[in-house]
């Protein structure tokens, strides 16, 4: 059984991956390096992917920008899944008082629309790369906690945990060894997909001024940027949009060769 | 010689939603040093509960309402949670019904072996492996480093049981509490079964509390029958006296039941 989507999509991480950690080597120029005889340059020999109104190597900007997208989509999702799995399992296993709180709490997180909750918190702080990564983290572990409480509702009923306290083994340990362990085949499918849904997040947030600062380069702000030369230089809008394009597709597909898998 | 366990009086409900269904009431048992005792009665009657509440591993609904347990002069019922995971695994082992389902599934044979050994011997990994591997062999199993290797799944029912009786072991408990074992094993591994936990019993030196609802068993392998009907026992006898007089008309039952499934 060959299963095409996950190596295409692992390929397609992969690549951009190691993009992103070569990017200081392979980018051929340095991304902020405005040059004013070379504004606004086609695709050519010389600038792969043009250059942009300050006559910045676009090909090099988004190299950088690889880098930025990948890691907060990575560590934004990483809080989201280790919040959701531990509050998730809290819930689930305890059940009673703790579970009604922890899912209460959740219902109220859910009720707010992300996107605003954290354009609200983000005109408070200052817009940083680490607090795009926790605000999102914070906004996001509800979906991994229900998934995992929903798993370990039925799994602690299951007959190979009474065998385990049957055993002498403590409930920190049936819930950390026996219980997480069997829950996070769907936790997986679902950050994966998360880690794509962060991006996008990101390149919004950044897109609308309140992400990624200038003169970072991150794909969200290389877009405001097109939106005023749209006219005149398409490649600004154009490659920018394909890099998003191909990550999220390559998440998406990981996610849907592991959800074959693990079925 | 004294009784290692002792179950006086004891009496579990469960509580639904609004009602509450007494499980036990009033069961009483012992069991002496090195000896064997069978639990039987039909399904319902009471006899896992009862075997259950000793470590107190029942379910969520269960309550424990009265009642004595006493395990080499300790009461159970009242040593807290902390007292108990130390007893559970090493002086009193469980053997369940179907091997399979009561493994991890995501852990190897001998990972979940290891794991008993380190929880109540505090031994290194590489003691606890090799323990293992001595624990496999004890249980016959003959290719024990595939075994120890192997999910659950990818292992026979027969198989499976016998690793489930070594991890049982692992630390040498006083009691082994057996519950219908044998129950989804065809009859020739029953039988192997069976005659591997007489033969350790006699090694090691524990006691066992077989749980059944098929007095051929019980025949086989008994000391002494205790006999649960409607979760109180209804009649306590050597295993020789019990065939050739039942007091209790449910004792009649079953063994009218054993008898016409034997002459077929």
């Amino acid at each position: 059984m060959k299963n095409t989507y996950l190596i295409t999509g692992i390929a397609i991480i992969s690549i951009l991956s190691v993009i992103a950690l070569l990017a200081p080597w392979i980018s051929p120029y340095d991304p902020a390096m405005i040059a004013q005889d070379s504004l606004l340059i086609p695709p050519s020999a010389k600038h792969w992917m043009g250059t942009d109104s300050l006559g910045r190597d676009l090909l090099s900007r988004i190299i950088y920008g690889c880098r930025i997208s990948l890691i907060i989509g990575v560590i934004a999702v990483g809080i989201a899944v280790f919040l959701g799995v531990i509050l998730g399992s809290l819930s689930g296993f305890y059940g009673r008082f703790m579970d009604t709180l922890i899912m209460r709490f959740a219902d109220i997180m859910l009720c707010f629309p992300t996107f605003f909750l954290i354009l609200a918190v983000v005109a408070f702080l200052e817009p940083s790369i680490i607090n795009i990564m926790v605000i999102i983290g914070l906004t996001s572990w509800m979906g991994p906690a229900r998934l995992i409480r929903s798993e370990i509702l039925s799994l602690k009923e299951r007959e190979f945990i009474q065998a385990e306290k049957a055993i002498g083994a403590s409930s920190a340990r049936i819930i950390m060894r026996h219980l997480i362990p069997n829950a996070i085949g769907p936790v997986l499918v679902n950050a994966t997909l998360g880690i794509a849904g962060a991006i996008l997040l990101e390149t919004g947030l950044s897109f609308l001024g309140l992400g990624v600062q200038p003169p970072i380069p991150s794909w969200g702000n290389i877009l405001i940027e097109a939106k005023s030369t749209l006219g005149i230089a398409w490649w600004i809008t154009v490659f920018p949009g394909l890099a998003i394009l191909v990550t999220i597709l390559g998440f998406n597909f990981i996610a849907e060769g592991l959800k074959k898998i693990i079925g | 010689m004294g009784n290692l366990l002792e179950i006086k009086n004891l009496k579990v409900e469960f509580h639904l939603d609004e009602r509450v269904i007494t499980a036990v009431d009033g069961a009483y048992l012992n069991i002496k040093e090195n000896e064997v005792v069978v639990l039987a009665g039909e399904s319902g009657s009471g006899k896992t509960i009862t075997a259950l509440s000793i470590c107190k591993i029942l379910p969520r609904n269960a309550h424990i309402v009265w009642g004595v347990i006493n395990l080499a002069g300790r009461e159970m019922l009242c040593l807290n949670e902390n007292e108990l995971i130390k007893i559970r695994g090493k002086d009193i082992a469980y053997i369940f019904q179907e091997p399979v389902s009561f493994l991890n599934p995501v852990y190897t044979i001998g990972e979940q072996i290891i794991e008993v050994i380190k929880l109540h011997q505090g031994k290194n990994k590489k003691e606890a492996y090799e323990e293992t591997i001595d624990l496999l062999k004890k249980v016959r199993i003959w290719e024990a480093k595939r075994v120890f290797q192997s999910y659950p799944h990818q292992l026979s029912g027969g198989l499976n049981q016998r690793a489930f009786i070594a991890m049982s072991l692992a630390c040498n408990p006083k009691l082994l509490i057996a519950d219908e074992p044998t129950t989804s094993l065809d009859v020739t591994i029953e039988k192997e079964i069976l005659d591997l936990l007489l033969e350790l019993k006699n090694k090691l030196k524990f006691s066992l509390l077989f749980i059944t609802h098929n007095l051929s068993i019980a025949q086989k392998i008994a000391d002494r029958i205790f006999i649960m009907y409607k979760g109180r026992v209804v009649e306590e006898a050597d295993s020789q006296e019990l065939f050739k007089s039942a007091k209790h008309f449910h004792t009649q039952e079953l063994l009218s039941a054993y008898e016409r499934i034997g002459r077929i």
